[in-house]
């Protein structure tokens, strides 16, 4: 407490030891969808990556394995995402080191995440991203979320970004606890399918991802059938002219 | 999504109503389990009350990754108590506690609005409310979050009891009995439930009594 | 910048360095958290604003020949919305002096619950008890290494030491007065007006509470911010004692008695 040496925390009154922080996003991918099913856990995402509105990227990978228990997806920077990855990499090792038979279970993770979001909130840099994390351990079934800020929670289907506005309405009204895979996939096809007809920084390449007692398994990219021939989509202004 | 935030803001607001009474032998925590951040709901059932102690209970609603912090410090700190003093913390030492957690942060707060409920040390029920930085009182009843202003007139016209500052001194016990007080909260979340939009999905009720802590739940409106 | 929270620490040392490392960061001295940010100004404004901390108050105090009065109302207000009508704004630090609270709620409680403590632990090491003097210059000095930080406290200290009756005004800004007379909050300039037109040196305990209290009254009539209970308090060389406490709506009836208007009853039948 009374050490001499000047606290650098304190010098903040001072504006010259002002340091630049990331205070927007760069590289961002959009919407993660995901939901329990009977068996586990479905998450899905596109596989794009925005740099403001040009679409840069098209090969991203925004889902990921945690583990053996574990399925993280990821939307927004994409370098902060990469850079998440690099500690739970680091989580897992130390787990594997141990050689104990003790690993870290989808709750686990999400709870450190939950801390490591909030840190960097409270230091003023933030990881800029949303994260779902989803698993399975001991029977257990595992499908929670966390903000850039720190704010997390635990829900039966979750979606970040757009989804949030666009998938959400569908899960809601379509969910159920004993989704088949089949069923499951099907819902979460439909889900990214109205999110590519509406958010523009949508790609039609895709990645499901599943994960089950068994463990993971992440899907080749592929794109979802579209039909474009809607008449509000050929004739947009119908019916709602502007004043210009 | 585009660069959707042009700058970062630390601070968000997941609404939530927490509304307690304490009686002479008994108190009573609910408050809702909706989580929202603007129009979104983000979850229908989220708890907001936390167990500090055995006889001591704290709801809390403003910006939840914060609630989640100051419940995990509270948390900490009330086991290295435990480990030191071989005892629970008192709920009148629990509250000084977190008015004194709040005020360190006084410079970047914990954005939380709290209550807490617990028995004092003559066995009676008591409530503590506070703002964000630390200041808090000892009532008989309150509301605090999204809700509070539309719940506490409706509190203060049916439970107001003479104020603990008159001289000579008028006896101030909360004319309820425990089974009034909940149907009591009760009513008060429906009512809050219409107007605002922070607030319903569903009413969790602590109540802490002779015979130890009960828990109740009852439906609230969902849009 | 370097903060005094001296106060903080006492408990520090009970410990002993043996268990310190067990419970690691929670027994040490918890230091304020700063934001990490270039704009201090600008983000204690917004989190201000944010969090609406309690505010608006009338308080008042006054030296007079057998001692001090100090006078406060009760209520708390945040924005529009009245979030107590039964707040404690006159702390009782020790049994010979009270300290009065306006401005933020938290501020003015967390720091004279740390008075409290300083005072005690001068007792302690001094076999004596601190004068008025010495706690208001301790209050003043830790509300001045704070300045400009946000920080919001419009205080009175009041109380008996050896010098006999006492009463400092302190505030945030690093504002410390001595003085006879003193009224702090939104509500002030309405009491000082029924204040300064009443007081007299010479007045007996009786007469003074109720000029306290008759100030008190007229700002919570006036002043939208102020309101609830009007409390009274009294130091003398034995100490403070509570006189009176009144809800100030009752305190209305007794100063403006409901006058029987049945004399002008026909007259309104004639009207209608």
């Amino acid at each position: 407490m009374g050490s001499s040496s000047e606290t650098k925390e304190n010098s903040l009154l001072s504006s010259e030891t002002g340091i630049q922080r990331t205070q927007y996003p760069y590289v961002t991918g959009s919407s993660v969808v995901a939901l329990k099913y009977k068996d586990g856990i479905l998450m899905a995402a596109d596989m794009g990556g925005s740099y403001g509105s040009t679409l840069r990227y098209k090969s991203v990978e925004r889902i990921k394995p945690v583990g053996k228990h574990s399925l993280i997806g990821a939307s927004g920077e994409i370098s902060d995402f990469q850079e998440i990855m690099r500690y739970l990499d680091e989580q897992v090792l130390n787990d594997n080191m141990w050689d104990d038979g003790n690993s870290l279970g989808p709750k686990e993770i999400h709870s450190y995440l939950t801390r490591v979001m909030y840190n960097r909130r409270n230091k003023f840099d933030p990881l800029w991203n949303t994260l779902i994390l989803g698993g399975v351990k001991k029977g257990q079934k595992f499908l929670g979320m966390v903000t850039m800020i720190g704010v997390n929670f635990e829900e039966n289907h979750v979606a970040t970004g757009f989804g949030n506005h666009m998938a959400q309405p569908i899960l809601r009204s379509e969910w159920h606890e004993n989704l088949t895979f089949e069923e499951g996939v099907t819902l979460l096809e439909k889900c990214m399918r109205v999110l590519l007809y509406r958010d523009r920084s949508a790609v039609n390449k895709f990645q499901i991802a599943k994960i089950t007692e068994e463990g993971v398994t992440i899907s080749q990219p592929y794109a979802l059938k579209t039909f474009w021939g809607f008449k509000a989509f050929e004739n947009p202004t119908a019916g709602a002219e502007g004043s210009w | 999504m585009t660069k959707q935030q042009a700058r970062f803001e630390p601070y968000d607001f997941n609404g939530g109503t927490c509304v307690a009474i304490a009686g002479a032998d008994y108190c009573v925590v609910a408050a809702d389990t909706r989580m929202s951040t603007g129009y979104n709901i983000l979850t229908r059932d989220y708890s907001k009350i936390y167990k500090l102690a055995d006889k001591c209970l704290m709801a809390s609603s403003g910006f939840q990754a914060d609630v989640r912090a100051l419940q995990k410090v509270l948390g900490a700190k009330h086991l290295i108590y435990q480990h030191q003093h071989n005892k629970q913390m008192s709920c009148p030492a629990m509250a000084r506690l977190l008015s004194n957690t709040l005020y360190y942060k006084r410079f970047f707060p914990y954005y939380t609005f709290n209550v807490l409920v617990g028995f004092d040390e003559e066995g009676k029920g008591c409530v503590y409310t506070y703002d964000a930085v630390g200041s808090y009182e000892k009532v008989g009843y309150s509301a605090q979050g999204s809700g509070a202003k539309l719940i506490m007139p409706v509190l203060d016209n049916q439970l107001k009891s003479p104020s603990p500052l008159l001289l000579p001194a008028q006896d101030a016990v909360t004319p309820l009995s425990e089974a009034e007080a909940i149907d009591v909260v009760k009513d008060v979340f429906a009512s809050a439930t219409e107007r605002d939009i922070y607030t319903g999905d569903k009413l969790e009720i602590v109540i802490l009594n002779a015979d130890g802590m009960r828990r109740e739940f009852a439906e609230l409106r969902k849009d | 910048m370097k903060f005094d929270t001296s106060g903080l620490e006492s408990t520090a040392s009970v410990f002993g360095t043996a268990g310190s490392q067990l419970v690691d960061g929670f027994s040490a001295a918890p230091a304020f958290e700063l934001p990490t940010t270039t704009d201090f100004d600008g983000f204690q404004k917004e989190a201000v604003q944010m969090v609406k901390p309690a505010k608006g108050t009338t308080t008042l105090a006054f030296i007079f020949k057998d001692g001090v009065i100090v006078a406060a109302d009760s209520r708390a207000s945040m924005g529009g919305y009245i979030s107590s009508q039964s707040v404690k704004k006159i702390i009782e630090i020790n049994p010979y002096m009270l300290g009065t609270m306006a401005g933020g709620a938290a501020d003015c409680q967390f720091w004279h619950r740390n008075l409290g403590i300083k005072c005690r632990l001068h007792e302690l090491a001094n076999k004596r008890r601190i004068s008025v003097t010495g706690a208001s210059k301790l209050l003043a000095n830790i509300l001045f290494s704070y300045r400009g930080m946000g920080l919001s406290v419009g205080t009175m200290i009041a109380g008996w030491d050896e010098t006999g009756p006492g009463l400092y005004y302190v505030d945030s800004e690093g504002g410390r007065l001595k003085g006879t007379r003193f009224s702090v909050g939104s509500g002030s300039p309405y009491a000082y007006g029924v204040l300064d037109s009443g007081y007299r040196f010479d007045m007996s305990i009786e007469e003074a509470a109720e000029l306290g209290r008759r100030a008190i009254y007229h700002a919570t009539f006036r002043d939208g911010a102020s309101g609830g209970v009007a409390s009274v308090y009294y130091v003398g060389p034995d100490g403070w004692k509570k006189l009176s406490g009144d809800d100030v709506s009752e305190l209305h009836y007794n100063y403006y008695p409901v006058v029987s208007t049945e004399a002008s009853e026909p007259d309104r039948m004639v009207e209608a």
